[in-house]
């Protein structure tokens, strides 16, 4: 009897099959390396990069290079080197806007990831009017933030502590977003509304991309719900989930318009967010100090995000 | 694998994307075209006009239409923005502009991005104490760069009804506002009303009210820069030491308000005025239109805050709402002063003070007849106004934001500190 590869091919026809194809490799690979790229394929990028450079590289380079200046934004400046970096590091409303996000950021990753996870869960199982719910909890995403921003605040100020009075629940008689103790909660409360439907279309991707056969082998080896959970489900969407906690950090990093809705930085500075003070440079003529600020904000945010990627070498599903 | 033959004597798809592709070109080029039609008729000089105030826009969209009915050399285009900065930056600022002057607005002036207003006789007409309000922020020397059109003195509103139930006269001094303020919660209304929510009611209400009756702002912020980096430490002016009585002050009028003040914003205060749940308000005239919406038969009146006892030193806060000025680098000066002069007819000047609440700039301005405002005119007269402390700090340092964290419980002492610090801060840098 004829050697047979595993699947029961003769081993000599698969022999043949392999060996015109790797000559068709040489001879493509040699066509590949004589010949010149065709020019096309340039053309196609041209268009995206120009854009790309004119509206994203440009005007960082131009921030970058304000920040050396004393410029507030328009007319006559002068260069003064380092000395808003220096200032910024002494400045102690801007270490503070820097702690507040970071701190603020880890939370609502946290909260979003496991609450859309645990949503994703059960979206993908079979419980009745499965696609009616799933459009009802991406709804979120689609509105905008300030609007969101405004209606929470006012939902935060009025009816929650309607709500509380007359319950008479201790800590909601007032609007929590009044106290400089409690106003980041409603903050991560609502940013976590909005940013979970993103998560959560990843994360059903992510379910649905996990063959069954794998659930029934585990059920066959005898493996609870519990336990598939543990050992199955979450090694095999453990590439999602580093997307969205990347993603989810850095959005978080950069949040602006649901805080400047909610309480504008306030009460007091308590919660300013780093895009808060950044922005209040162009309209206080502050404005090469805010690009100090820029600059800095964006090589700590590609930092993190290098370290982050590092940390998950190898995960990433996509 | 090979592509399907072409439908002869149809449309290709190499056609019909090129045809859509020139399509799709063409409406870019025309959204990009100049609005209202350019070049053919150029003896008609176009320019663009800015205003400052949203609830003002129908009142000035009047004004624009029947000057561009009353000539044919100039077409005003009137447009609105609160954010004047980007204009400047781009290089693109209005011809002809009225807007709220103040601190930020006082930057470009500075540097000579306004254009010299001095020649013209409107100029000669206004009052010599408004014009020292603008000087007050920064000069440009040897110009005028800005005509003062419309002043807003504000002081504290009052229910003239529930003072008169209560048995209460118009505070003259601190001692009899706070026997006001014990009488009202004796009778059940809450004394003040106040909106912590929204750091500007507190900034421009109680903060700029208790500095302004007791120190003198301006003075005090011209000792302030002329210490730059040294302020706070040793002798001299600084907030830590200036303003701590005003500071305590103020939070004795914090306590006299209502309980829900930490989450109560400006339209709940307009709102709770109208309803008779107050006695007073600490905001600007702005409000008393508000307050007629809610109901019209609110009759509420206004007067300064006392802060010490001394009635002779009360003053009322003042701004400059709207004031007059032509950028430099504008191509159609001419066209502009035009509109401008047109603007500063008193007919039309005194009809929009009267409109609006606020109060004329001339030395030839009528006195106001608003009951709800007249009890401001003889302090304006006299020239007892001040502008408020809040308006002086630069926006770098979030003074606003400050006071709100005072009223809603951060250390006073501490904050005014932090204040200092950021004033050396910005000094150091500047």
């Amino acid at each position: 009897m004829a050697p047979t590869t595993a699947t029961g091919t003769p081993v000599a026809r698969v022999q043949q099959a392999v060996a015109p194809a790797s000559a068709a490799g040489t001879r493509s690979a040699g066509r590949r390396r004589g010949r010149r790229v065709d020019p096309v394929f340039y053309l196609f990028l041209l268009p995206t990069l120009a854009i790309f450079t004119l509206a994203i590289t440009l005007p960082a380079v131009m921030g970058v290079f304000f920040s050396f200046t004393n410029s507030i934004g328009f007319g006559d400046f002068e260069m003064v080197g380092l000395t808003n970096y220096v200032a910024l590091v002494g400045d102690p409303a801007i270490l503070a806007s820097y702690g507040f996000t970071m701190g603020f950021a880890l939370v609502t990753v946290l909260i979003v990831n496991v609450l859309a996870f645990a949503l994703a869960l059960g979206l993908t199982s079979r419980i009745r009017a499965k696609t009616a719910l799933r459009a009802v909890f991406v709804i979120p995403m689609v509105v905008s933030g300030i609007i969101i921003a405004f209606v929470f605040q006012f939902l935060f100020s009025n009816s929650l502590p309607a709500l509380g009075t007359t319950l008479g629940v201790p800590g909601l008689q007032d609007s929590i977003l009044a106290d400089a103790s409690t106003a980041w909660i409603g903050i991560v409360v609502v940013t976590a509304w909005q940013a979970i439907p993103s998560a959560l279309l990843i994360y059903i991707a992510g379910l649905l991309s996990i063959p069954g056969e794998v659930y029934e082998a585990s059920a066959l080896d005898g493996a609870g719900g519990w336990k598939q959970l543990r050992s199955i489900t979450l090694p095999l969407v453990a590439g999602y989930v580093v997307i969205n906690t990347i993603i989810g950090f850095k959005n978080f990093l950069n949040s602006y318009d649901i805080i400047v809705g909610l309480t504008n930085g306030g009460p007091g500075t308590s919660t300013r967010s780093i895009a808060m003070t950044i922005f209040s440079g162009f309209t206080s003529g502050d404005y090469a100090y805010q690009m100090a600020n820029a600059t800095v904000f964006f090589v700590i945010a590609v930092a993190i995000s290098l370290v982050q990627l590092r940390l998950t070498r190898g995960k990433a599903a996509l | 694998m090979p592509t399907p033959p072409l439908p002869s004597g149809g449309l290709s798809r190499r056609t019909m994307l090129a045809g859509l592709g020139g399509l799709g070109a063409a409406l870019a080029l025309a959204g990009c075209s100049a609005p209202g039609g350019s070049g053919l008729r150029s003896r008609v000089t176009e320019i663009t006009f800015y205003q400052t105030k949203p609830e003002a826009i129908p009142y000035f969209a009047d004004l624009v239409a029947r000057f561009n009915d009353a000539q044919s050399g100039v077409r005003v285009v009137h447009d609105s923005t609160s954010g004047i900065a980007a204009g400047f930056v781009r290089g693109g600022p209005p011809d002809v502009a009225a807007f709220t002057y103040n601190l930020e607005m006082a930057r470009f002036m500075e540097r000579g991005a306004l254009s010299d207003l001095g020649d013209l006789p409107e100029a000669a007409r206004i009052r010599p104490e408004v014009q020292q309000l603008v000087d007050q922020y920064a000069t440009y020397p040897g110009r005028t760069s800005v005509l003062p059109y419309s002043i807003t003195a504000a002081s504290v509103i009052y229910n003239v009804d529930l003072f008169e139930q209560a048995g209460v006269a118009v505070p003259e001094t601190w001692s009899e506002l706070l026997a006001a303020c014990e009488t009202f919660r004796a009778a059940g209304v809450d004394p003040i009303y106040s909106t912590f929510r929204e750091p500007w009611t507190v900034a421009q209400g109680l903060f700029d009210y208790t500095s302004g009756g007791m120190l003198d702002v301006a003075d005090f912020f011209e000792r302030l820069s002329a210490q730059g980096t040294e302020v706070g430490r040793g002798s001299g002016a600084s907030f830590e030491r200036d303003f701590a009585e005003p500071v305590d002050r103020m939070l004795q009028l914090a306590e006299h308000s209502n309980a829900n003040r930490n989450s109560r914003g400006y339209g709940d205060g307009n709102l709770a005025m109208a309803q008779g749940q107050a006695a007073m308000l600490l905001q600007g005239p702005w409000a008393l239109a508000e307050i007629e919406k809610a109901n019209p038969g609110a009759r509420v009146g206004t007067f300064p805050l006392p802060m010490t006892e001394d009635p002779a030193d009360r003053k009322v806060r003042v701004n400059l709402d709207l004031a007059l000025w032509i950028p430099q680098s504008s191509r159609k000066q001419e066209a502009a002063r035009e509109f401008l002069r047109f603007l500063l007819q008193p007919e039309i000047q005194d009809a929009y003070n009267r409109d609006f609440l606020a109060f004329g700039t001339t030395t030839t301005a009528p006195p106001v007849t608003d009951e709800r405002i007249v009890g401001m005119q003889r302090y304006y007269d006299e020239g007892r106004f001040y502008q408020g402390a809040s308006k002086a700090i630069p926006l770098t340092i979030p003074a606003e934001n400050y006071v709100q964290g005072i009223v809603t419980g951060a250390d006073p002492a501490g904050t005014l500190r932090t204040m200092d610090a950021d004033w050396r801060r910005l000094a150091f840098r500047a």
